[in-house]
């Protein structure tokens, strides 16, 4: 046996053991996350392809749960709501943080006490969150909303009663929840662009507009990426505040695809159908973010 | 790991099967819940002491279990659900066809109460072969709850300080609307948030002479929502709306907001059963004296009260020790057939608790046939008295009366209330809401449901 | 906060005040913030003002001459009798103890188990990391609502329903938590590390007595994002929990949606008990939170 084989056995035996070593740290992580999360979700997935009593599985039928699923009446609606809440998020909570965290680091005053009340909501606890804004939302004068329209004169109005205005509403109170602290993600953001690229387009002659859309924006457009996928990926799962405030109503106006999941599972004791539902949600995901990343590295190229 | 786990898994499997080889444990999932200190205390110092006494080879597992849809699966499928357990009386036909609870058939032939119970009771906690899952808590029929308070400021009361109630919906609409001039507060709290809001619009529909559900000659279910009986109720709901007598939102009222609404008069008139008198009151801040209960509202259909229980069920990995010794539990609490001396003072202790809390002191509704029970409840009735008789008469009147009381439609009820009260939230909400083609969709979507659901 | 007016960093200079175009949208900038910060603030102002109510003046109001009721903004009186019931007929003292229990077992398992994996992610990578990080990515993505039924089954299975261990145990495997760590552990200086291998250290010995300890900023962060997301969590620790004595402050909370025993105040002041510890905590740590944790986020 030559040298050179004897030392490259060595090291393979060192290299052996250095591997098991770090996978031995990583161990206790590994088993959570496979019992935690991993397990679970295929055991979801095998379900969704199975008809089942409660959670045991009774025979194959392939896709026939999807199939029936999509034919229920509560499906589509959920569906099309499901991208209302999407649309609408973006359109209330996605500039809503950008311009308050503008707002922060531009004031010469107030800093402090804005950034302490505008993350404040964050700290709700999201069940709290939906409880407090159902009261909030109540339709007569009991409703805190409409408490503050009758110290204008003005009467109670019917908040959550709309087909309509339904979802914007309940998007509102998802934005209350979340603009600050995302605020305070992009001010960080902001804190991070050198006030010498301000200085260089002062000299420019750049007005304070130009400086806002010409340096401060793309400045923070890696991050407005990121967290407009974020976003999508909350906003896309949204569940308890259309549980809590509407139960889905009026007549499936609110309904979303994980709240028809959760109707299935948890009132129906259908499990394949409600795995079948979240899987759909899943594909749905994951369709979406490989978009968003292609369509981004186009444009990055 | 796998063998880790395995290993895990086999400790675990024997543990349970030692437990399996002891005594027999009764899982008592009908044990109160810890705010309820009065019960706790009739329980601890009545019931059990009574019962281990007659059981000492049997081990009292305090469990209270409050049903859920949500936990329930869940628990079944990881097989810790009590031996004896409170359900709703929506959910037999789901949880009997899932396999979820035990047969009890059986066991309550031996001890003869099967022909005791109220036979529409049974046929609702029972299979379609007859076997029989459950036995009732009690029963109940749906009613029309006022607020006396909200009367009374609207001047309408008669000599004697009794509000005149309206007997008809028609009549309803006319009361509402006065109680809407006299004092700002809505006639009636109509519920459009969930299932509930379906489950009252089916009585007023039957009132209004539709029948929800039809079986033809092959026996295939047919769906019959958009009936023009079923289209005029729905119709008059649309119509309540318009006239603005109901709450400001009817789809934000689900069952426990309406005895909110009630009990604080914001709202004068609310379909409930008599089994929830303490909603209002205690729970809601209603005097008990300022509850009163009558028939709900004819219509051109006749006058129905839909008739449902509570029933007690038992965990289909029940043995039948447990099941026994479940069985005898109820016996000593006065929820059986049998009159024993706990169960006697149990009724008193009911009662007593109920006039310290300001809930009225009523008539159960009886769903056992036994007439020695039934009189031993009227005197404690009798004796703990804390409302004016004529506040319930009506009530009581009218479900004694022939042919008065419907049980619900027969399948997929839940199904069905979700279909219409979908149909409810969009003829509250829009003014223009087509209630004929609304009422169409429902139909279709819960036909089909059957269709899928029956295999027809 | 700002004791002086800070330097101007931004967009906007003094100089460009003194333009009127750019006064206004100055002025309209500041009344915009003014407005943002009181939208924030009223809800939780109104909900613990409306927890001093009685049900009837917070259900319908105050019941004025004309037989009609109207609504006040400010309770009657001002008298904690209100609080003090709920808290005591729901037992609050049980949950909240119940919920610290459940919550600092979770910081404990999201610090060190989340830490680990990351330290073997960013500094070990065995053969194969990679295959596991991208999983761990997307799991980020997947809803977790369905899985919640067969994890329950798994849980109860090995026996341990009913108890609190699964709930710290699960705060332990959080995809979100090991991306913040492995990008703080990827950015540490080699030296240190090298450094302590040389002296013979073993990989946990370096985590625990090098790693760790040097990781205190982002430590902090997980810290409080933990305590906020064990605090907050219900639908498995209602599954699990529900009808023990084992309850949280939020399970409570979840249950009535179905409860028959509770009222409108009952809610509205077991709101007020969600958050108000988080708020303490908030008012405790104000600077570090909204300082330290989002410029972690913002790398994650």
């Amino acid at each position: 046996m030559s040298e050179k084989s004897v030392a490259y056995r060595a090291a393979r035996k060192a290299r052996a053991a250095r591997e098991l070593g770090a996978w031995l740290v990583m161990l206790p992580g590994l088993v959570l996350f496979i019992f935690f999360l991993w397990e679970p979700l295929l055991e979801a997935i095998r379900l969704s392809l199975y008809e089942a009593k409660g959670m045991t599985l009774v025979r194959f039928v392939g896709l026939q749960n999807y199939v029936e699923v999509m034919r229920g009446p509560d499906f589509w609606p959920s569906v099309i709501n499901t991208f209302k809440y999407l649309f609408w998020s973006l359109i209330i909570g996605f500039l809503l943080p950008i311009a308050m965290a503008i707002g922060i680091h531009e004031s010469s005053w107030g800093k402090g006490i804005y950034r302490t009340s505008f993350y404040l909501p964050n700290i709700v606890p999201g069940l709290a969150t939906v409880f407090l804004w159902r009261f909030l939302y109540r339709s007569d004068a009991s409703g805190g909303l409409n408490m503050l329209l009758s110290a204008f004169g003005i009467a109670p109005q019917n908040w959550l009663n709309s087909a309509v205005t339904v979802i914007p509403m309940i998007v509102i109170s998802m934005t209350w929840k979340g603009a600050g602290s995302t605020a305070l993600l992009y001010l960080a953001g902001l804190q991070g662009i050198s006030p010498e690229l301000y200085e260089a387009a002062i000299i420019d002659g750049a007005n304070v507009r130009q400086r806002i859309w010409n340096i401060t924006l793309p400045q923070l457009y890696n991050l407005m990426r990121t967290l407009l996928i974020l976003q999508v990926i909350s906003v896309f799962q949204v569940l308890y505040e259309p549980l809590v405030m509407t139960n889905g109503g009026p007549n499936n106006a609110s309904i979303s695809m994980m709240q028809l999941v959760y109707r299935y599972a948890f009132d129906k004791f259908d499990y394949s159908k409600a795995s079948a539902v979240s899987v759909i949600v899943a594909i749905a995901l994951i369709a979406l973010t490989l978009v968003y990343n292609k369509v981004n590295k186009e444009k990055d190229m | 790991m796998k063998k880790l786990l395995t290993l895990v898994l086999a400790v675990a499997m024997c543990l349970s099967a030692f437990g399996a080889l002891a005594e027999t444990t009764l899982k008592l999932g009908i044990y109160p819940e810890d705010v309820d200190t009065a019960q706790i205390e009739a329980h601890d110092g009545m019931f059990i002491p009574a019962f281990e006494e007659t059981h000492p080879d049997v081990t009292i597992e305090k469990a209270h279990y409050k049903y859920s849809t949500d936990t329930f699966v869940p628990m079944a499928e990881a097989g810790t659900v009590p031996t004896i357990f409170e359900s709703w009386f929506t959910e037999p036909t789901k949880l009997i066809s899932n396999g979820f609870v035990a047969d009890i058939t059986d066991e309550l032939a031996e001890r003869g109460w099967l022909d005791k119970m109220n036979p529409s009771i049974r046929d609702l906690l029972s299979d379609e072969n007859g076997r029989v899952y459950g036995v009732p808590r009690d029963g109940y029929a749906l009613g029309l709850m006022i607020n006396v308070e909200v009367f009374e400021d609207a001047g309408l009361v008669d000599e004697n300080g009794i509000p005149l109630y309206p007997k008809t919906w028609d009549e309803l609409l006319e009361v509402s609307k006065k109680i809407k001039e006299e004092t700002g507060s809505a006639g009636l709290c109509l519920l459009a948030k969930d299932n509930a809001g379906g489950w009252h619009f089916s009585n007023i529909a039957w009132n209004f002479g539709a029948t929800l559900q039809i079986q033809d000659e092959t026996g295939k279910w047919i769906s019959n929502l958009n009936s023009p009986e079923a289209v005029a109720a729905m119709e008059f709901v649309k119509t309540m709306a318009q006239e603005g007598i109901l709450t400001s939102d009817p789809t934000s009222e689900d069952w426990g907001t309406g005895f909110t609404q009630l009990g604080t008069g914001v709202a004068a008139m609310y379909i409930a059963a008599n089994d929830a008198v303490s909603q209002p009151t205690f729970n809601n801040g209603l005097p008990a004296d300022k509850l009163m209960m009558v028939p709900i509202p004819a219509g051109p259909g006749g006058s129905y009260s839909l008739m449902g229980g509570t029933p007690y069920m038992f965990a289909a990995n029940a043995t039948k020790e447990e099941i026994n010794a479940a069985l005898d539990y109820l016996e000593v609490m006065g929820k059986a057939p049998v009159l024993s001396d706990t169960a006697k003072a149990g009724l008193e202790e009911d009662a007593r608790y109920r006039k310290d809390n300001g809930i009225p002191v009523i008539n159960e509704f009886p769903c056992w046939d036994d007439d020695e029970l039934v009189q031993a409840r009227r005197d404690v009735v009798a004796e703990y008295a804390n409302v004016d008789p004529a506040m319930f008469d009506p009530y009581f009147d009218a479900v004694v009366e022939e042919g008065n009381l419907r049980m619900e439609e027969p399948q997929y009820a839940q199904e069905m209330y979700f279909e219409l009260t979908k149909v409810l939230q969009a003829v509250v909400t829009y003014e223009n809401a087509d209630v004929q083609d609304l009422m169409d969709k429902a139909n279709a979507n819960f036909q089909a449901i059957l269709d899928e659901k029956l295999g027809q | 906060m700002s004791k002086n007016r800070a330097p101007r960093q931004g967009a906007v200079r003094n100089y460009d005040l003194r333009k009127r175009g750019v006064k206004i949208g100055y002025a309209l900038m500041t009344l915009f913030c003014i407005a943002m910060a009181l939208i924030a603030l009223m809800p939780v102002i109104w909900v613990i003002l409306s927890g001093f109510k009685e049900l009837k003046e917070f259900n319908r109001g105050i019941k004025a001459a004309d037989n009609h009721y109207y609504m006040h903004f400010f309770p009657q009186s001002f008298s904690l009798e209100g609080y003090l019931d709920t808290w005591n007929q729901m037992k609050y003292t049980r949950y909240y103890i119940n919920s610290f229990i459940v919550v600092i077992g979770s910081v404990v398992c999201a610090v060190v188990f989340n830490g680990l994996m990351a330290y073997g992610l960013s500094r070990l990578r065995p053969r194969g990391w990679k295959v596991v990080y991208a999983l761990i990515m997307a799991t980020l993505m997947l809803p977790a609502t369905t899985s919640v039924v067969p994890l329950f089954i798994n849980i109860t299975k090995i026996g341990l329903s009913g108890s609190f261990v699964p709930l710290w145990l699960i705060m332990g495997a959080n995809a979100f938590y090991v991306v913040l760590f492995k990008n703080f552990y990827d950015a540490m200086p080699n030296s240190l590390l090298e450094a302590a291998r040389l002296d013979g250290c073993n990989n946990w010995q370096l985590y625990f007595r090098i790693v760790l300890p040097l990781s205190m900023p982002i430590n902090m962060v997980i810290v409080i994002y933990a305590v906020n997301a064990a605090w907050s969590d219900f639908l498995l620790p209602y599954l699990l929990l529900n009808n023990t004595k084992l309850e949280t402050v939020m399970v409570r909370m979840f249950t009535y949606r179905t409860s028959d025993r509770v009222n409108n105040m009952d809610i509205i002041r077991a709101i007020v008990f969600a958050i108000i510890p988080p708020i303490l905590l908030f008012v405790a740590f104000q600077r570090q939170i909204t300082e330290n944790v989002v410029s972690a986020g913002i790398k994650g």
